[in-house]
C-alpha cells in the first residue's frame, strides 16, 4: 500500500520541515515585529494628535504643545526627565524593565506592557490616578487608589518615557469654559454610559473586570482616559473631536460628579436596587415598629 | 348565656368615672398625656403650614416631602396616642336581641314561597335567550381589538436592514467615516448614511465599528475581505433580545451585552462565548473606496437581532 517512493517523499518532507521550519518562524517573527505602530494615528483634524489648529514648537523644532480652543495638549517639561528616570527605576522598572520596554530586569519576557511610544498622557494617567505602581501586578485590573506619586512625579516619569521615543498624545488641558454640557450629556450617553452607567458609577464587566466610577476624577484625567483608552476601555480618537471630548469632560466633572439629587439623598445613584433596599430596611422596619406600638395591649 | 359571659362585667360606654378600672392607667391622670398629644398636634399643624409655605415658594421636593410627611406623622402619633392612652380599654359587653324571627313569621314567609311563588317565579326562555345573544355578541366584538393589536404583518422588514451595496458608513452626527479616523482599539456606533436620525436606523441599522488592526483582518473563513485595514463591523442588535451591544473591552476583545451579559468574541466572528445569545452578531462586509471612505460591500447576509417565527 505504501510505496517506497511515498516513504521517501515523506521522509524528505519531515527532514525539510525540521531544516527550514525555524527559518519560517524567524521570517514570520520579523514580519510581526515590523508591523508595530503607534496607536495614535487618526488622520482626523483636532482629534488629539498634532494635526491640530495650533501647534507650538521650541527652538529645536520639537512640538511642545498642540491643540485648539477646546483642549491644549502640553508635553511634560524635558527638565523633569532626569527626575523621571530615577523615579522610574525605583517604582516601575522591576516590571516594565529599565528601558520601559516591558522586559523585566531578570531577562525573561514578562506579561508587562511595553511603555515606549505610548505617549505622555498614557503614563501620566496610570501614575497620577494611583493605578501604577500597581498594588497587585497580577490582578486582572489595576484599581484606582490614592496615588503613591504626586502629580509632578507622574509628569516626570511621563517626561522620561517620552524622551525614549517621542509620541502622542501629550497631556490634555481641557478648556471647560467653552464646553457645552448638553452636548456632553448626549455624547456621554452614546459613548460612555454603556459601561460606566448613565450615572457614572461604573459596573461589572466580563471576566472579573469592571468599569470604574467616574466620581472624584480631575478633568485632565477624564480627557486622558478618553484619548488613550486605558486597560479595557476603548480609545476614542478620530471618532470624537477635541471639542466633543471637552463637552464630555465638562459633563462628567459637573453633572456626573455633582448630581442634583431631588430627593436629597442620591444613594450612590445605583437605581431601584439601592432605593428598594432602603425602602425595605428603613421604611418597612420603621413601619413594623409603629404597627407594633399601635396594636400593643398592656 | 355562657359562663364566660358571667365573668365579664358589663360596662356602659357613657358616663365613665375618672376612677373607672376600665380606663387606661394613664387616663386617670390625663394632664401629661394630653400635653404630649397636644404637642404632637401642634407640631403636625406647624408641619402642614410649612408644607403650604414650601408649596407656595416652590421649594425643593425634599422639603415638600419632609413637611407633608412630618405633618401626617405627628397628627398620626397624636391620634394613636389618644386612642391608646385616653380611651377606656375593654372588655365591653353589650346585650343583643335574638337574631331569629319568630316562628309565626317564618311559617308565614314559607307559606308565601310555596303558595304564591309557583306563579311568580317561572322560567322566561325568550328573555334569557336575548340576554345570552347580547352578551355573546359583545364577547365576539371584544376580540376585535385583540386582533387589531397584532398590527400589520411585518413581511420582509425583519429580514433586511437599510445597509445596501455601497452605503456610506456614517457616525451619529452623520459624518462619513474615513479610513484614518479610528485608531486601533477605537469603537464607534455607525449607520448607513441617511438613517442615523431615524427610528428604524437607530433600532435596526445600528452597527458597531471597531478597529482591531492596521491591516485587513479575517474574523472567519470566507470573510477575508470583510474588514479592510482592520475595521470590523458587527450589528449592534443583540441576537438574544435585541439590546444594543455597546460594551467593548479592547484587551479581552469582547463585546458585552448590558442586558444579559452575553459576550461576543470580536476577533472570531462575534461568536457568543458566554450568555444566552443563540447566534453570532451578523458581520457587515466593508470596503474602502478610492477616496478613503468606509462603505459596505452589501447588506447583512442574515437577519439581524433576535430570532422570530419565520426566521430562516
Amino acid at each position: 500500500m505504501t510505496s517506497p517512493l511515498f516513504k521517501r517523499c515523506f521522509a524528505l518532507g519531515v527532514v525539510s520541515l525540521f531544516a527550514f521550519g525555524p527559518a519560517v518562524l524567524f521570517v514570520g517573527g520579523a514580519q510581526a515585529s515590523s508591523t508595530k505602530t503607534t496607536p495614535y494615528q487618526t488622520t482626523r483634524k483636532n482629534a488629539g494628535t498634532p494635526n491640530s489648529d495650533v501647534v507650538k514648537k521650541n527652538s529645536d523644532g520639537v512640538i511642545i504643545s498642540y491643540g485648539n480652543t477646546a483642549i491644549t495638549y502640553n508635553a511634560p517639561s524635558t527638565a523633569l526627565a532626569t527626575l523621571g528616570d530615577a523615579l522610574f527605576q525605583q517604582n516601575c522598572a522591576s516590571c516594565h524593565g529599565t528601558q520601559a520596554n516591558g522586559v523585566p530586569a531578570n531577562g525573561t519576557n514578562g506579561a508587562y506592557p511595553d511603555l515606549v511610544g505610548l505617549g505622555p498622557a498614557t503614563i501620566d494617567f496610570w501614575v497620577s490616578s494611583g493605578r501604577m505602581p500597581a498594588a497587585n501586578p497580577r490582578s486582572v485590573e489595576a484599581a484606582r487608589r490614592i496615588p503613591r506619586l504626586d502629580p509632578n512625579q507622574a509628569l516626570a516619569i511621563a517626561s522620561w518615557v517620552n524622551s525614549l521615543s517621542p509620541s502622542y498624545p501629550y497631556i490634555p488641558d481641557p478648556n471647560l469654559k467653552i464646553a457645552k454640557v448638553s452636548d456632553g450629556a448626549a455624547l456621554f450617553a452614546l459613548n460612555c454610559a454603556s459601561c460606566h452607567t448613565i450615572e457614572g458609577d461604573g459596573d461589572a464587566l466580563a471576566l472579573s473586570t469592571f468599569s470604574p466610577s467616574l466620581r472624584h476624577i480631575p478633568a485632565f484625567q477624564v480627557a486622558e482616559a478618553i484619548r488613550t483608552g486605558p486597560g479595557n476601555m476603548p480609545r476614542f480618537t478620530g471618532n470624537l473631536s477635541d471639542y466633543q471630548v471637552n463637552d464630555i469632560v465638562k459633563y462628567v466633572t459637573t453633572e456626573i460628579q455633582h448630581p442634583n439629587n431631588p430627593g436629597g439623598f442620591g444613594l450612590g445613584g445605583l437605581g431601584p436596587v439601592a432605593e428598594g433596599f432602603v425602602g425595605l430596611a428603613l421604611g418597612v422596619g420603621v413601619l413594623a415598629l409603629v404597627g407594633f406600638w399601635v396594636g400593643e395591649r398592656d | 348565656m355562657s359562663d364566660e359571659h358571667e365573668l365579664r362585667t358589663p360596662v356602659s360606654l357613657s358616663g365613665l368615672a375618672a376612677n373607672d378600672p376600665h380606663l387606661q392607667p394613664s387616663a386617670r391622670n390625663p394632664q401629661l398625656v394630653e400635653q404630649v398629644i397636644s404637642v404632637c398636634f401642634v407640631l403636625g399643624a406647624l408641619c402642614f403650614a410649612g408644607f403650604g409655605a414650601c408649596y407656595w415658594i416652590d421649594a425643593q421636593p425634599w422639603k415638600l416631602g419632609a413637611t407633608m410627611g412630618g405633618g401626617f406623622f405627628f397628627v398620626g402619633v397624636g391620634l394613636v396616642a389618644w386612642g391608646k392612652y385616653l380611651m377606656p380599654r375593654g372588655p365591653f359587653v353589650e346585650d343583643r336581641h335574638t337574631l331569629a324571627n319568630s316562628d309565626a313569621d317564618r311559617e308565614a314567609f314559607a307559606a308565601v314561597i310555596v303558595e304564591r311563588g309557583g306563579g311568580v317565579l317561572q322560567r322566561r326562555k325568550m328573555l334569557g335567550g336575548l340576554l345570552g345573544g347580547g352578551l355573546g355578541i359583545f364577547g365576539v366584538v371584544a376580540l376585535f381589538p385583540l386582533l387589531r393589536s397584532l398590527g400589520p404583518l411585518p413581511k420582509t422588514t425583519l429580514d433586511t436592514t437599510d445597509w445596501k451595496k455601497g452605503s456610506y458608513v456614517v457616525d451619529q452626527s452623520g459624518r462619513r467615516v474615513m479610513e484614518g479616523d479610528l485608531a486601533i482599539g477605537s469603537i464607534s456606533t455607525v449607520f448607513p448614511e441617511g438613517t442615523q436620525n431615524t427610528d428604524r436606523g437607530q433600532a435596526v441599522d445600528q452597527t458597531v465599528l471597531i478597529r482591531v488592526s492596521n491591516e485587513g483582518f479575517t474574523t472567519m473563513k470566507g470573510r477575508e475581505s470583510w474588514a479592510p485595514k482592520g475595521y470590523v463591523a458587527y450589528s449592534k442588535v443583540c441576537t438574544h433580545l435585541g439590546c444594543p451591544v455597546g460594551l467593548y473591552e479592547q484587551e479581552l476583545q469582547l463585546l458585552v451585552c448590558p442586558c444579559h451579559q452575553s459576550m461576543f468574541n470580536v476577533t472570531n466572528g462575534a461568536v457568543p462565548q458566554f450568555g444566552p445569545a443563540p447566534r453570532p452578531l451578523p458581520q457587515l462586509p466593508l470596503y474602502i473606496d478610492s477616496s478613503g471612505y468606509l462603505r459596505s460591500q452589501s447588506g447583512y447576509h442574515e437577519p439581524v437581532g433576535p430570532g422570530f417565527w419565520e426566521r430562516s
